[in-house]
């Protein structure tokens, strides 16, 4: 039981990213592998996210940080979740959506090109 | 007060849940909508309504900042939700949605 | 950080994940996948993670999901389903999922528990950064001191990967010349030109509001969840709420294309330029403590603090810019003429 709880949450988050990673191979639609893209994203992102949270553990603000005093404070890193991996995800959510956009234009030149978006029709044409 | 705010939290809670069920119960998307809208938005105003009361427990400047914000967002809410659910309607009605007519039991009569 | 709160959220969000992929509608698809980023967000609040919950509602939920329905406006709505090698291609596709999760299963037993606090993520730089923010940089925030002094070169590459996104999408799609446009499909719907006034008025008088929100974001953003990209997303989706009530030609009289890019370069330049006046100063490149010669009243520890501003600022004004070119470009298909 103590097993379950302490690794539920990596069993879910993998079954996030096979979801996507099915979403991306098998489905025939263009834009539902982008989806299944973007799932992958924020599976991997909750995944990282999760690494840096702490039991009995606050937001990474420094409460009462005013005040000429506060500097000397003794702060307790238990108090406060891991600020480090919340960083580092800030920049891949940013980037994920620039992808999202750069993806959906591609998909609209090749609908422009093919009139179609079904990856089977436009394998048909192709050849 | 404590009272005041339990009382206000559990009954958006309720609306909320009036909400749900109307939203998959009701027969016709027009009927569907009025469940949507109106409950929606009373239910957050109702919770949101009581989490600002909570603040004002203790009263100083940050407790009063805290609470002036999260009425703020009442007034969007009440604001910006009508409009949306007008929007959905409208597009609805646009598209040409029909309301859902009751069958009456004469056709079925020989 | 109460597990059963965490399990309930995490089953509802791969419900909606299944739900997404499966549809045969793609508008209905955006619209689940919407709620999933805001069920996201709802447990990366629960775990403490504000800051990429803030981002993700504003980035993720609120503009991911326009773009979807801007690019399925432009194409098809339904999903058609494959005339040949379906069997093959679920095959292959579950083969791989299934081979891929049993390989991140094998290796996920050696990890560390959830949310323990003794984990080796936490106990070797980034206590330096929680104890010492305070004293180095006096901003609360740790998010942002990290993101933006003690990292300050990942943003600034971040910022420019988001120019660049804007640049690569206005150079697959801009048609300006009419002799390019002629071969361009139409449309699924052919909006009628109806013009409602109960969503004009509302959306017009919003709009002030967001903008004053999101300068206050970028503002705030030392001493609440907050900052450079929310902002930033916050002051192009008000543009993005104007096309949508209004029309792009609206939007184009208020911020034409030319100064839409200009702002983005200019964004950019920003944050390189507060970098290079540090290394005309005569320290290292994005070292903001010699600020302090040039700033008046401000020592060592508070020029960092301004410096952070400076650079928040610069990455809020990129971010609007290519926010608000991405999404014409996706909903006008380059023309920039009507939309959506």
């Amino acid at each position: 039981m103590e097993y379950l709880i302490s690794h539920y949450n990596y069993w879910i988050y993998i079954l996030l990213m096979m979801v996507g990673l099915y979403a991306m191979l098998a489905k025939n639609n263009l834009i539902k592998k982008v989806i299944g893209m973007s799932i992958f994203q924020t599976a991997i992102i909750v995944f990282y996210v999760s690494t840096g949270a702490k039991r009995d553990a606050s937001i990474p603000i420094i409460a009462h940080g005013h005040g000429h005093d506060s500097a000397h404070a003794v702060i307790d890193i238990m108090h406060y979740a891991n600020p480090l991996p919340h960083v580092l995800m800030l920049t891949a959510i940013v980037v994920s959506v620039g992808t999202l956009g750069v993806a959906l234009a591609i998909c609209l030149g090749i609908h422009r090109r093919y009139k179609t978006l079904e990856e089977d029709e436009i394998q048909e044409q192709l050849q | 007060m404590n009272g005041v705010v339990i009382l206000l939290v559990v009954s958006g809670l309720i609306f909320f849940l009036a909400t749900t069920v109307g939203l998959l119960r009701f027969p016709d998307f027009y009927s569907r909508m009025h469940a949507a809208g109106k409950g929606d938005t009373l239910s957050s105003l109702l919770m949101l309504g009581g989490l600002a009361l909570y603040e004002f427990h203790e009263i100083n400047i940050a407790t009063i900042l805290v609470g002036a914000k999260i009425l703020l967002i009442v007034v969007f809410i009440f604001m910006a939700s009508p409009t949306a659910t007008h929007a959905i309607t409208d597009a609805g009605f646009e598209s040409g949605v029909k309301p859902w007519q009751k069958e009456t039991t004469e056709e079925k009569s020989p | 950080m109460i597990w059963q709160i965490d399990l309930s959220v995490l089953s509802i969000v791969v419900i909606c994940a299944f739900a997404t992929i499966m549809v045969k509608d793609l508008l209905s698809a955006a619209i689940i996948f919407g709620a999933y980023s805001f069920l996201m967000c709802l447990l990366w609040t629960e775990m403490g993670a504000v800051d990429v919950a803030f981002t993700e509602a504003s980035v993720g939920a609120g503009v991911s999901t326009i773009l979807f329905i801007a690019a399925a406006y432009q194409t098809t709505r339904i999903v058609k389903a494959r005339r040949r090698g379906r069997l093959a291609s679920k095959i292959i596709g579950l083969g791989a999922a299934v081979i891929m999760g049993l390989v991140l299963l094998a290796a996920e037993a050696n990890f560390p528990g959830f949310a323990d606090p003794n984990s080796p993520a936490s106990l070797h730089v980034s206590p330096y950064y929680i104890t010492q923010t305070l004293a180095d940089t006096a901003v609360p925030n740790m998010v942002t001191s990290v993101l933006a002094d003690y990292r300050g070169f990942d943003t600034m590459f971040e910022t420019a990967v988001i120019f660049t996104a804007g640049l690569a999408v206005i150079a697959i799609l801009r048609r300006v010349k009419r002799s390019d446009r002629c071969d361009l499909p139409e449309p699924f719907t052919i909006s009628t030109g109806y013009e409602d006034t109960i969503i004009r008025f509302v959306s017009r008088q919003l709009v002030p509001f967001m903008q004053l929100f999101a300068l206050y974001v970028v503002a705030h953003g030392h001493h609440s969840p907050g900052g450079g990209f929310q902002g930033g997303v916050i002051l192009g989706a008000s543009f993005i709420l104007l096309a949508i009530t209004y029309d792009i030609k609206m939007v184009q009289q208020r911020m034409s294309e030319k100064w839409n890019i200009l702002l983005g370069n200019i964004g950019v330049l920003i944050y390189a330029g507060i970098g290079f006046l540090c290394l005309l100063l005569g320290a290292n490149f994005l070292d903001y403590s010699v600020l302090s010669n040039i700033l008046p009243a401000t020592d060592k520890i508070m020029a960092r603090s301004h410096g952070m501003l400076g650079i928040e600022i610069g990455v809020a004004i990129a971010v609007m810019a290519i926010v608000i070119s991405i999404y014409l470009n996706l909903s006008s298909h380059g023309k920039l003429d009507e939309g959506l």
